[in-house]
């Protein structure tokens, strides 16, 4: 009985510190009277459970990754053995143009797409906030159908439409605008790589500002409308400020997930025009490919100075998220 | 909010709802539909919605394509064991970081989540080396093995078994219930929500998956659907209408996961405590 897990509370409180719960929980006095102890059966319990776990994500993340570390300090070579180089391929990335521009188009992708679901998904958000349940039930899947759909597929359907006889180029002739050919032009690439990535996130980020949305307080918009505040009050007074903390996790993952795209490029223009869609992910792939030894561990140290800031912001926005979580509990 | 409403909002309401579902459908729309087209018709000008006749010549030529049609049980073969796969390990993952106490259970912890900040390109070469020193390439298991351990799904559960209150498994211990019989017969039975939503994450991650296919497999036997779909549109990229029909039966398994379950994919935004 007393190798039971401490009270859901404590439980709930602790789900970002483990270490808390188990070190509270271990110095309660031991009552158990059987023969056989308890506590060695959970440990063995506990070691059966998490090994396939641990075993698969050793061979198959860990061990990579710190092979790829490894990796970044030699110089690999077809003819001789690999070459201790310290941090010279460090160096070569950090003062290669070509990879800065690859981050400048990443980041420009980003801030295309990032900002336009943040708009995108309050709006439509706030306004499934006022449907009937059935009709909120129906948005709800519409709006998430084509998350689920696989970058290929949508790549695949947007190349389609950017076609010269296409959708989009019917669509601006409306306006009496174009033809533009989307896909080659420079200025008009990154756009039209923006377009699907936008179509493809903003499902997700809707239903979280919903989610989000749905528990504010209802009176607050109550006596807001009381006071005669229209939508647009209410949303830049109660519905932002309210959703700060969601906002601002869609915003920062929106980021470092955007940043890293690179299939929707890849199988739409291969980083081209002229660069235009070279994202850094992408960049990085195509070095893979590139067979040479050079390339293969400069590609490899881009990756891994890319994961570094990355990972970095991730773990800082996992432990935001985390932290308000616990303390809402 | 919706008390007072009066007929005009009211149909304002449904014709945004109507606008809206119509342009976050409409790419899916377009590419079935432009399935239905001939090969003349499907791009040309002037610009057409909907074809002349309605005709299924590309899905039945894209049906009678062996290799397509081999990608796709192939593939779905493969998401479901995947899929199986990946909920048993991490749900018992799971179960012992959230309810059993163990020696070195944070380093543990550390080592399971970690990896959920290591972006797929930083390991995708050595990822690659590791399983070809394996002696995996070519194999269905190296499509599934890899991507089993999946520590953010982990995360979910373990989030979701913390919530769980610890009655029923106290009295389960009193009454002399292992820990695997209380695992098995206590939290996976309640577990349907939050297993249907990380099952079908997996499925997706899978189903969707283009670039480590293409690494790690070339025998035409176990082309994946995403991969045949890349390589048909660089190679006979001219035949919108075929390519449009079979991305369209390609996207359908995925779509009609969701319609199915849709119910738990909404609430489970809320699980995962994204509020």
């Amino acid at each position: 009985m007393i190798d039971t897990p401490a009270q859901p509370t404590a439980q709930a409180g602790a789900a970002t510190d483990p270490g808390r719960t188990s070190r509270r929980r271990r110095r309660r006095p031991t009552k158990i009277t059987e023969q056989v102890p308890r506590h060695l059966r959970a440990h063995l319990t506990a070691y059966l459970m998490i090994t396939p776990m641990v075993v698969l994500l050793g061979i198959f993340v860990i061990w990579p990754l710190v092979y790829a570390f490894y990796l970044s300090f030699f110089e690999m070579s077809f003819y001789k053995d690999a070459e201790f180089v310290g941090f010279d391929f460090y160096k070569y990335v950090l003062t290669d143009p070509e990879f800065y521009e690859s981050l400048l188009v990443g980041l420009k992708l980003a801030l295309m797409v990032v900002p336009t679901i943040l708009v995108l998904a309050l709006l439509l958000a706030s306004f499934l906030a006022t449907l009937s349940k059935r009709m909120a039930a129906f948005m709800k899947t519409t709006v998430y159908v084509p998350a689920v759909v696989s970058s290929v597929v949508a790549a695949i359907i947007f190349v389609f439409i950017y076609q010269d006889e296409g959708f989009a180029n019917w669509f601006i002739g409306l306006f009496g605008q174009g033809p533009l050919a989307w896909l080659n032009t420079a200025s008009t690439a990154l756009p039209a790589v923006a377009v699907p990535a936008i179509w493809l996130g903003f499902g997700v980020s809707t239903l979280i500002m919903l989610a989000g949305i749905l528990d504010i307080p209802e009176s607050y918009f109550e006596s807001a409308r009381l006071d005669g505040a229209n939508f647009w009050q209410r949303t830049r007074y109660i519905t932002i400020p309210s959703l700060r903390n969601v906002i601002l996790f869609l915003l920062v993952s929106g980021l470092t997930l955007t940043i890293q795209e690179f299939q929707l490029p890849l199988v739409m223009t291969n980083g081209g025009p002229v660069n235009a869609t070279n994202t850094p992910n992408l960049y990085i792939f195509n070095s893979f490919r590139d067979a040479t030894p050079y390339a293969t561990s400069y590609s490899l140290t881009a990756a891994l100075l890319l994961f570094l800031v990355i990972g970095t912001i991730s773990l800082v926005i996992f432990r935001v998220v985390s932290s308000e979580k616990s303390s809402d509990a | 909010m919706n008390r007072s409403w009066y007929a005009p909002r009211r149909l304002l309401s449904y014709l945004l709802v109507a606008g809206i579902a119509v342009t976050a459908l409409f790419p899916l729309a377009w590419m079935a539909i432009s399935g239905f087209k001939g090969q003349d018709e499907v791009l040309r000008s002037p610009f057409q919605f909907f074809p002349d006749v309605w005709r299924i010549d590309n899905y039945r030529l894209i049906l009678a394509d062996p290799a397509f049609v081999r990608a796709m049980v192939i593939t779905f073969v493969g998401a479901v064991i995947f899929t199986v796969a990946s909920l048993v390990v991490n749900s018992m993952a799971a179960y012992a970081f959230a309810r059993l106490d163990f020696a070195g259970k944070r380093l543990w912890w550390l080592v399971c989540i970690t990896p959920m900040f290591v972006p797929a390109m930083a390991i995708l070469l050595t990822s690659f080396v590791v399983v070809s020193k394996l002696g995996m390439l070519d194999t269905l298991a190296v499509l599934i093995i890899p991507g089993v351990a999946a520590s953010a799904q982990m995360f979910f559960l373990r989030q979701f078994y913390l919530n769980m209150p610890a009655a029923v498994e106290e009295a389960a211990l009193i009454d002399g219930a292992t820990r695997w019989q209380i695992f098995l017969q206590i939290f996976v039975p309640q577990s349907l929500g939050p297993f249907v939503v990380v099952g079908i994450a997996s499925f997706l991650g899978y189903w969707n998956s283009y670039v480590w296919p293409v690494l790690v497999v070339s025998n035409p036997d176990l082309t994946q659907i995403m991969q045949y779909l890349a390589t048909f549109r660089s190679a006979r990229g001219n035949e919108w209408g075929m390519l449009m029909a079979g991305s369209t039966l390609a996207a359908l398994p995925t779509i009609l996961l969701v319609l199915i379950f849709q119910r738990y994919i909404v609430n489970g935004v809320r699980l995962a405590g994204l509020k």
